[in-house]
């Protein structure tokens, strides 16, 4: 569905099902460069499980208008506003990689509106290259080129696919390269509130690591666990491109989690 | 350039889509010879039949051995996903199938493979889609023949079997300057000697019963999709755009971006014409890509080779293959095939038809019949076979000629398959001296 925000005409995926406001409703946040297509098989589920599925594509990514947003406090602030042109109340937030910064920032903004919180391939800080952020602001493709044999796990670059017939690393270059990569990257980099935002958190979370990430090392993720206190899941086999690489895994621990809040 | 591999071309051709640490460690891909799949429970079978996770429902549909020749295709050229069928034909009819309806058009090259012509000109045309027919490499003609309704331009990379190498980038900048996207059959190529999608095309379609299976064991047929094309910027392709009913109002271009002719083409056209792939003839196909590279360059070694002694012989009035300075699309050959325009040739000996027959009737280690592609040496007179039902006009503007042989060269030692052409070219010659003695 289309909603407007802040004068945007802004995508939002719904999971193949009208939204309805009066559902639980799940948000799923993509990372850098990507969009809500990293969510294609979770979405819907949650669709079609009895919840509304508010999957944004951020300003002036994929089939959003707008200007990219610069700095992760301001995603999440647009995502209140996002929440607030839908007239959703009550939420969960569920965040891969920048996506959790964005909704790190988002959960003050919301207080009792947040219901739980899941973080999915991410920690506290995301620190990038400069050299990759240089790059992005000079050649996109080249950029998500490396973003991609860095960030998806071994299976992944021997041709492996959740859904029979794709390539997921084709899938995820053709998003990365027609989206303002260089500004997610930037804006990642410079964000340094993680840990704070956290400790403040005051709602169950949650968080799924990904072994074989080497954009958000497991070893960044337990920090970000340590902090909140909890045991994270960590599944195997599978890089920083967790949604896309294992779907049924990554799905299977979200719907746990939510379904233990019920 | 579009990518969706990081490996080499002869590692993707060897590894990619399969690793053995599932199926017992089996270091060849398993054959799973299997119609159906046991569902972990009922909401795991609701949640497959409703696409909300990946995996095999019914092998018309998907099947873990397909799924990896699919893989790998879609790596070695570049796409974001692939379907097999169970032939070319099949892989061609899914995807104007699913990009086009009643009333759309499409605007083909001439020289295409004579069933492809049958299937625009004649079968699609009683579901009312029309098809015009333009020399592919004139840009004038290609823009005029572009309507308001036309959903596509249809080439093979090189054609069949006038031998002329399609201008990829300036058909594909055309197509994009109208909103359509530009499919390509790369059957006489293989990703190998040309990728068309980097070169911008935005479907690729291969027979891979022809040189990527590579010995004539088994049909089969592929849809790669590029993932580049905007189907929504275009505004021509509802079937794309627009929700599906059949599953739930599912809008493809929504959900699946980059995949979303791939994803059409597996939940409707494998679901409801069945054209599949069998899941023994995907392991005969995965053998055959395994060595491709080494056998495409095999191929094109011979065929220059034979080309230079073909000029040679007294009895060959001409010699036809895109690399040759007289064809027409040299130029373009040169650009796009620099590893060389493939293994396919065509000559005429003096005595015209019935000469040429000769020459294919007295040939032993050449075999003559209705392929290409196979590791062995293939003859093939088309106007008496795959272009026949063909009229004069349509063979003339397909670049046949009565007196055309076509060939497929093989791998065999190239001093044998000189060996069984000079035989051949004596009987014709017998036969063109007869010919001339008759008046």
């Amino acid at each position: 569905m289309y909603i407007e925000v802040n004068g945007q005409q802004t995508f939002v995926a719904t999971g193949g099902k009208t939204f309805d406001a009066r559902l639980p409703t799940v948000v799923l946040l993509h990372g850098s460069g990507l969009d809500h297509r990293c969510w294609a098989l979770q979405a819907r589920w949650f669709a079609f499980h009895g919840f509304s599925v508010f999957a944004p594509d951020l300003p002036g990514h994929s089939l959003s208008q707008g200007e990219a947003l610069t700095s992760i406090e301001a995603m999440g602030a647009w995502l209140v506003d996002a929440l607030d042109a839908a007239g959703i109340e009550q939420v969960h937030l569920m965040g891969h990689s920048q996506g959790f910064l964005m909704a790190l920032e988002a959960a003050p903004i919301l207080g009792d509106r947040l219901l739980s919180m899941m973080a999915l391939a991410t920690a506290a800080a995301i620190p990038v290259n400069p050299a990759l952020i240089d790059t992005a602001k000079q050649n996109t493709s080249k950029a998500a080129d490396m973003m991609l044999q860095w960030g998806f796990g071994s299976n992944h670059q021997y041709g492996i696919s959740a859904v029979p017939g794709m390539q997921p690393i084709g899938i995820g270059q053709r998003i990365m390269a027609n989206n303002p990569l260089a500004v997610d990257l930037q804006a990642c980099n410079q964000y340094q509130a993680g840990n704070e935002r956290a400790q403040a958190l005051r709602c169950p979370v949650h968080l799924v690591l990904a072994k074989q990430d080497r954009m958000t090392p497991v070893r960044e993720g337990l920090k970000l666990a340590k902090l909140l206190g909890i045991s994270p899941t960590v599944i195997p086999n599978t890089g920083h491109m967790l949604p896309i690489e294992a779907p049924k895994e990554s799905l299977q621990t979200m719907k746990s989690f939510i379904q233990t809040l019920n | 350039m579009s990518r969706s591999s990081y490996l080499g071309d002869d590692t993707i051709a060897l590894h990619s889509g399969y690793q053995p640490e599932s199926d017992h460690g089996s270091r060849a891909v398993p054959i799973y010879q299997t119609t159906s799949y046991v569902f972990d429970s009922v909401d795991d079978a609701s949640a497959l039949f409703n696409v909300e996770r990946g995996g095999h429902i019914y092998s018309r549909i998907t099947n873990p051995t397909i799924a990896v020749l699919e893989q790998r295709l879609a790596a070695l050229e570049g796409g974001s996903g692939a379907i097999c069928t169970a032939s070319g034909m099949s892989a061609l009819f899914v995807t104007f199938f699913s990009l086009c309806s009643a009333g759309d058009h499409i605007v083909s090259a001439a020289q295409i493979y004579g069933s492809t012509v049958t299937l625009l000109k004649h079968t699609l045309k009683r579901f009312d889609i029309d098809c015009t027919f333009v020399a592919i490499n004139d840009a004038e003609a290609l823009e005029n023949a572009i309507q308001d309704n036309t959903k596509l331009v249809f080439c093979e990379s090189i054609g069949n079997p006038g031998l002329e190498a399609s201008d990829l980038p300036m058909i594909s900048s055309i197509a994009h300057q109208h909103g359509i996207p530009l499919v390509v059959d790369a059957t006489f190529a293989t990703p190998y000697l040309c990728k068309p999608i980097q070169h911008g095309a935005d479907v690729v379609v291969h027979s891979v019963t022809k040189w990527i299976g590579g010995h004539g064991v088994a049909v089969g047929g592929a849809v790669i999709d590029g993932g580049n094309f905007d189907w929504l910027a275009s505004g021509r392709f509802p079937t794309l755009t627009e929700p599906y009913a059949p599953f739930h109002g599912m809008n493809f271009w929504e959900e699946f971006g980059p995949s979303a002719l791939a994803m059409r083409i597996r939940c409707e056209s494998m679901r409801d014409i069945g054209a599949a792939m069998s899941p023994q003839n995907a392991f005969l196909l995965l053998q055959g890509i395994e060595t491709l590279n080494l056998r495409m360059q095999q191929h094109v070694e011979n065929a220059k080779s034979l080309i230079t002694w073909l000029q040679e012989q007294d009895a060959v009035a001409w010699v036809n293959h895109p690399d040759l300075d007289h064809n027409p699309s040299q130029a373009v050959a040169a650009a796009l095939f620099p590893k060389g325009a493939g293994s396919m040739l065509s000559f005429g000996v003096n005595g015209g038809r019935e000469a040429g027959a000769a020459f294919i009737d007295a040939l032993q280690l050449s075999s003559n019949l209705a392929n290409v592609g196979d590791s062995r040496t293939l003859v093939l007179h088309p106007g008496s076979t795959t272009h026949s039902r063909l009229n004069e006009d349509e063979l003339a503007a397909a670049g046949i000629s009565g007196d055309l042989i076509r060939v497929s060269v093989g791998i065999e030692s190239i001093k044998d398959i000189k060996s069984d052409f000079a035989n051949g070219l004596r009987a014709a010659a017998k036969t063109a001296e007869k010919l001339a003695q008759q008046g």
